[in-house]
């Protein structure tokens, strides 16, 4: 046991060594550029299954990436202020709206399924809002904007020289991982796991369920925009279709439920196979295949819900290690409906 | 004047919608699943018509009927793939496996079409009735719409499955004293709910055209009148419809459109969270 | 310690509790009966605030307690089990007890994880329960859930314990072990119990005082022997079993 524990550490620190020179050892700007992706989409989708593996399903996570994405655009391109700075208040803005949605939600006991809906009604009114305000703040609506170019700024988080996103997109992951370790050693991941499989037994036992819960979306919420900003600063463009709204947040969710949101690796897992599912797609049938890659990665979806709720790595990892059903055996364990009576 | 014109083309327009989120609520209130994909259905009816009334020159309205047959068929595919399987399983997996659904037909959709605008250019007059002007579509629509519901309505209430259909909307555990097999009140109440996006489909073809995200935004309207009218209640759902016809259109006059549909989300929002039992709803059990 | 002032409780058209008053005071224990279906976990679930009533208020140790939230009112030293056990199947048996040690009480819970665990091995014992560090709910017995119930309680460290019917189904030497399993969180932890039970004479032989509700009223109220004395409460036995 404890060798297969030194082994994974070895291979891990092996991996992390490899990911950190890699941009020395090879040239090639499109691997660069695919793996910058990978690291932004499983930061966000770890970001997410902090709530998703224990029961939270948000579909409106593309809403506060989109509040980190356009937060820091419109800043810069009418105010000039740094996207440092901008991420910050992206952060703010999400974190703020996850508060009161999730404060309200869950002091009406909005769970499960209604929850999703409610956050889902936020993924519209999201895209809604950047078209609405096309011209008061320069949106651009459907067309997208594009990020002012002052060239390589440390200050203006812009880089000329993809290598500087690769770092910190890595560090994000990282990060992300780190955050997750932290939550599960904690008793907020005993308070949270509770809740998510029985909500009156919770309650019975002193935990402040409404507390835990908002708390858990408002982090969620403020590194998800955080990972909007980034991305932003990366692809210097910005369209409600790619940086907001429902498909991004079906698109977050799904990532998670391939790779399994109840493993620390299984979100970061599925973001690799989906977005090398969709380069493949696009670099080898043409970018009007994308949607190709889509219709896969939705009948992946159903089958692998109908199959293997607890995801690949999930299952996997169940598999491998053999050991107690310790983990909700539903994909999402809501809360039991028993009602306590004769 | 604007404002009565407005409002008069929003309740008839409500009489598709109506239709529209008939179907939605039906499939709530029997199988208790939120139907995500149910605007992409409807889009997948528009494309048919479009395939076929322009493509092959198959008549209008025999396309439309032809293209209502086949989303019902897809609906009732639908049902046997993914709802059946999942119908012990946690809601939450329902509507996730129908928000892939959705992404399928949406991508499946783009693949073949591609991203532009598909339609069937049907030329429609806008009626003058007195100094009101109405859009001929509207009224279509409305009448189709109301046929449609009467029609449903004989089927629910005169048929025996129709009154089964009802029977488990109204209290879902009563089945076993029905004496009716739940699995095919499901089949039917499938099969009618694709039915009623393939007929709003038709409704639709002289107002819209098509393209791959012609869906969401018709799932959610359709899901927006149901939490009005308060889930599974059928009769809320029909006059929520009108409310919301009437709302969106004179939003759309009086400010911009965007505004108006955020200012009927919000509302939406406040209506999950503080009254899930709807606005028009009376408290249920 | 707990005042109950005129509660009622509809369900619906259903009236479950009518005008109920009660008063139990420090260091009581305290035997609720009634037919099925009389609303005794509905009081249970009132008191705990689990529901709230329709008119009528709570008071505990002095203070108002209606309106508040389960976990608040956990925290003020009330703690309950339920009727048919709800652990969190994902956590082992002796996580489900730390839950209640880490947020059932203002004071903390002990630091290191290790301590935490002897902690929580502490109370399964006091209730019976002897399980190692890995047996996970679904591996026990209705009897042995049960326990897990008080033990979770009790590791909320509270003032007041409802237990909700801890003895059905069990054999004659299993009732009596479960007894002096109340009988010493009443004495030896000072801890005041309102105690649900339909194993009639156990109660009877345990508690000080029985309170007796039928459909929603309280009828009777007193000493066991007074009460199973009283005509009103022979009637509504016997009325059931006929
Ligand atoms: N959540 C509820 N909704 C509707 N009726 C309920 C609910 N809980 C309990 N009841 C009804 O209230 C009555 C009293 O129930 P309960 O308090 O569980 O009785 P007891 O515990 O004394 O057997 C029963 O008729 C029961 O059906
Ligand atoms: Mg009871």
């Amino acid at each position: 046991m404890k060798q297969i524990k030194n082994l994974k550490r070895g291979i891990l620190l092996f991996l992390l060594a490899l990911l950190i020179v890699w941009p020395f050892l090879f040239q090639s700007k499109y691997l660069l550029h695919i793996l910058i992706l990978i690291f932004i989409w499983s930061y966000v989708t770890t970001v997410w299954s902090y709530m998703g593996r224990f029961g939270l399903v948000s579909l409106g996570h593309g809403a506060f990436f989109g509040i980190g994405v356009y937060t820091t655009a419109i800043l810069f391109n009418l105010h000039h202020v740094s996207p440092w700075l901008g991420m910050f208040v992206g952060g703010l803005v999400a974190a703020a709206i996850a508060v009161v949605l999730g404060y309200g939600c869950f002091k009406f006991g909005v769970i499960g399924h209604y929850f999703a809906i409610a956050t889902l009604v936020l993924s519209e009114i999201s895209t809604l809002v950047i078209i609405a305000l096309r011209d008061a703040l320069q949106t651009g609506g459907r067309l997208g904007l594009t990020i002012r170019s002052v060239g390589t700024s440390p200050l203006y988080l812009q880089f000329d020289n993809k290598m500087y996103f690769y770092f910190l997109a890595l560090a994000l992951l990282l990060l992300a991982l780190f955050i997750w370790k932290k939550i599960d050693e904690s008793k907020a991941q005993m308070a949270l796991k509770a809740v998510g499989e029985d909500e009156e037994a919770a309650l019975s036992l002193g935990i402040d369920v409404v507390k835990y819960k908002t708390a858990v979306f408002a982090l969620s919420a403020f590194l998800t925009a955080v990972g909007g900003t980034v991305y932003v600063q990366f692809t210097m463009f910005a369209d409600p279709t790619t940086c907001t709204g429902v498909g991004l947040s079906l698109g977050i969710v799904f990532k998670a439920i391939i790779g399994g949101m109840y493993t620390l690796w299984g979100p970061t897992i599925g973001s690799l196979l989906i977005v090398i599912l969709e380069e493949y797609t696009r670099l080898f049938l043409g970018s009007a295949y994308v949607s190709y890659s889509h219709i896969i990665y939705g009948l992946l979806i159903i089958v692998l819900i109908r199959f293997l709720p607890k995801g690949l790595h999930g299952t996997v990892s169940e598999i491998f290690q053999g050991r107690r059903k310790r983990e909700a055996k539903t994909l999402l364990a809501g809360r039991q409906l028993a009602e306590n009576r004769d | 004047m604007l404002i009565l014109n407005s409002v008069v083309n929003g309740v008839l327009f409500g009489g598709v919608l109506a239709l529209m989120a008939f179907g939605m609520n039906l499939m709530f209130g029997v199988v208790q699943i939120v139907h995500l994909a149910y605007g992409q259905f409807i889009m997948v009816g528009l494309y048919l018509v479009y395939v076929l009334a322009i493509l092959y020159h198959v008549p209008l309205l025999l396309s439309c009927a032809a293209a209502t047959a086949a989303v019902a068929l897809l609906s009732i595919l639908a049902y046997y793939l993914v709802v059946k399987p999942l119908l012990k399983a946690p809601p939450i997996n329902q509507l996730l496996a129908l928000a892939g659904v959705w992404m399928v037909l949406e991508n499946a959709c783009l693949a073949l079409f591609g991203a532009t605008y598909k339609g069937v250019q049907v030329v429609l007059p806008v009626l003058h009735v007195g100094e009101l002007y109405i859009a001929a579509s509207n009224l279509i629509g409305f009448v189709v719409g109301l046929i449609t519901l009467a029609m449903l309505y004989l089927f629910l209430n005169k048929t025996y499955t129709g009154v089964a259909i009802r029977a488990i909307a109204q209290d879902p555990e009563i089945t076993g004293i029905m004496g009716v097999n739940p699995r095919t009140v499901y089949l039917v109440t499938f099969a009618v709910g694709g039915a009623l996006a393939g007929i709003t489909a038709a409704c639709f073809v002289p107002v819209y055209s098509v393209h791959p995200h012609f869906g969401g935004a018709f799932t959610l309207l359709a899901f927006i009148i149901v939490i009005l009218g308060g889930m599974g209640n059928l009769l809320g759902g029909f006059i929520g419809a009108f409310i919301i016809g009437v709302v969106t259109s004179v939003s759309s006059t009086l400010l911009n459109p965007e505004i108006g549909q955020i200012i009927v989300l919000l509302i939406c929002l406040l209506i999950i969270i503080i009254r899930p039992q709807g606005l028009l709803g009376v408290r249920g059990k | 310690m707990l005042e109950l002032n005129n509660v009622t409780k509809n369900f619906g058209g259903l009236c479950v509790l009518k005008n109920v008053s009660l008063r139990v005071e420090q260091g009581e224990f305290v035997g609720l009966i009634g037919p099925n279906g009389s609303g005794k976990t509905t009081l249970f679930n009132i008191i705990s605030g689990s529901l709230q009533p329709d008119t009528g208020s709570i008071s505990f140790l002095g203070e108002k307690v209606t309106g508040l939230t389960p976990n608040k009112i956990c925290r003020l030293g009330i703690a309950r089990t339920f009727q048919i056990p709800r652990p969190i199947k994902s956590m082992s048996v002796v996580e489900n007890v730390m839950l209640g040690l880490l947020f059932g009480s203002r004071n903390s819970a002990p630091a290191r994880r290790e301590d935490m665990k002897q902690e929580a091995l502490k109370y399964l014992d006091i209730t019976g329960l002897r399980v190692d560090e890995w047996t996970m709910p679904e591996e026990l017995t209705a009897a042995a859930l049960r326990r897990l119930e008080l033990a979770r309680a009790l590791a909320t460290r509270p003032r007041l314990l409802l237990v909700d019917e801890f003895m059905s189904g069990l054999n004659t030497s299993e009732v009596f072990e479960a007894s002096q399993v109340l009988k010493r969180i009443w004495q030896e932890m000072g801890i005041t119990i309102i105690w649900i039970e339909h194993v009639m004479d156990s109660l009877m032989n345990l508690v000080e005082r029985v309170v007796v509700l039928n459909y929603g009223e309280l009828i009777a109220e007193g000493k066991p022997s007074e009460v199973s004395k009283d005509r009103r409460v022979i009637e509504v036995y016997l009325g059931e079993e006929s």
